[in-house]
């Protein structure tokens, strides 16, 4: 791969395509369980799960958040929903970010790349941050608003 | 040469059969879940492509020494934000770029930079008008700028943990 005699352009393009021919099975496998999230996980099915109370919103925002899968853009149009029901923007903010940046379907990948150790940590640590981010950005917003 | 050496082959034949025991009891949303994992797969073509030549010209402009100096223990503030930077440029999903990542952690990456990466990917410059739509530009700024600043905490705090 990378030596330290730099490499012929073709030489550097065979070592990259077999890098990433060795991370296919596992992009198949998490592309293959995304087709059935969005199958059996619905947009409707996560509405449904908002608008008991503020603090039930953030939570379920954070999970749905992190259990959806897909384009960043289809977050925005549920959020989009939810927001003409009432929910909070605390809990819009934690769906938006949760989804792109939590992926409970992507763990496995994720694990069988960089190790139990550093998933574990990087994957607690965006959980947490999601929730402080949205909390400052709100209130932050209320002193300029 | 690098040898070929499959990652989530596990994780691969447990979702085939997961595919299979579902085709038999629910055989329409199994293939509407199939055609779903075609379609979304054909999209990603051209991010594959993409990476694939990214890394490439990383294997050919960037020496293994080089890859420590900008992105490895001594990088400093200039790897923080050319990573940072990167996230926020990088399109796709977050998966298609394990692999590049994972090239580069062995060749001295720090994790983390490749924390301070994925969180960065959470500002979506294609997406902004959507955000500024919902939530307004004053929000959308707001949010976006603790992202950065929690992208490089996460990063820092990632390093110290994997110390341990």
């Amino acid at each position: 791969m990378l030596k330290d005699k730099k490499p012929s352009l073709k030489k550097a393009f065979i070592a990259s395509t077999i890098s990433f021919i060795s991370i296919l099975p596992m992009i198949i496998a998490v592309v293959g369980l995304i087709g059935l999230f969005q199958t059996y996980v619905t947009a409707d099915m996560l509405s449904t799960l908002f608008g008991y109370s503020a603090f039930s919103d953030i939570i379920v925002g954070t999970f749905a958040g992190a259990v959806s899968s897909g384009n960043g853009a289809i977050s925005y149009v549920i959020a989009e929903g939810l927001q003409s029901q009432g929910v909070s923007v605390y809990a819009l903010s934690t769906f938006i970010l949760a989804w792109v940046t939590l992926g409970f379907v992507q763990l496995p990948a994720e694990v069988s790349v960089f190790g139990l150790k550093f998933t574990s940590y990087r994957n607690i640590l965006t959980l947490l941050s999601t929730i402080i981010v949205s909390y400052l950005a709100v209130i932050t917003t209320r002193l300029f608003v | 040469m690098k040898k070929l050496e499959f990652k989530g082959v596990k994780f691969l034949i447990f979702v085939v059969t997961l595919y299979a025991l579902l085709s038999i009891i629910d055989f329409a949303n199994s293939l509407l879940g199939f055609q779903k994992f075609l379609y979304i797969l054909w999209g990603l073509l051209p991010i594959f492509l993409f990476i694939i030549i990214l890394t490439t010209m990383i294997n050919y402009f960037l020496k293994p020494k080089q890859i420590m100096k900008y992105f490895g223990e001594d990088s400093g503030k200039k790897g923080l934000i050319y990573t940072i930077i990167g996230g926020i440029l990088s399109h796709g999903p977050m998966y298609a770029w394990y692999g590049m990542l994972d090239d580069m952690r062995k060749h001295g990456l720090k994790d983390g930079l490749i924390a301070s990466f994925i969180y960065a990917r959470a500002v979506k410059l294609p997406l902004l008008p959507f955000m500024i739509d919902i939530f307004g530009i004053v929000f959308t700024v707001i949010i976006n700028i603790y992202i950065i600043i929690f992208a490089v905490l996460q990063g820092k705090l990632i390093d110290m943990l994997m110390k341990k």
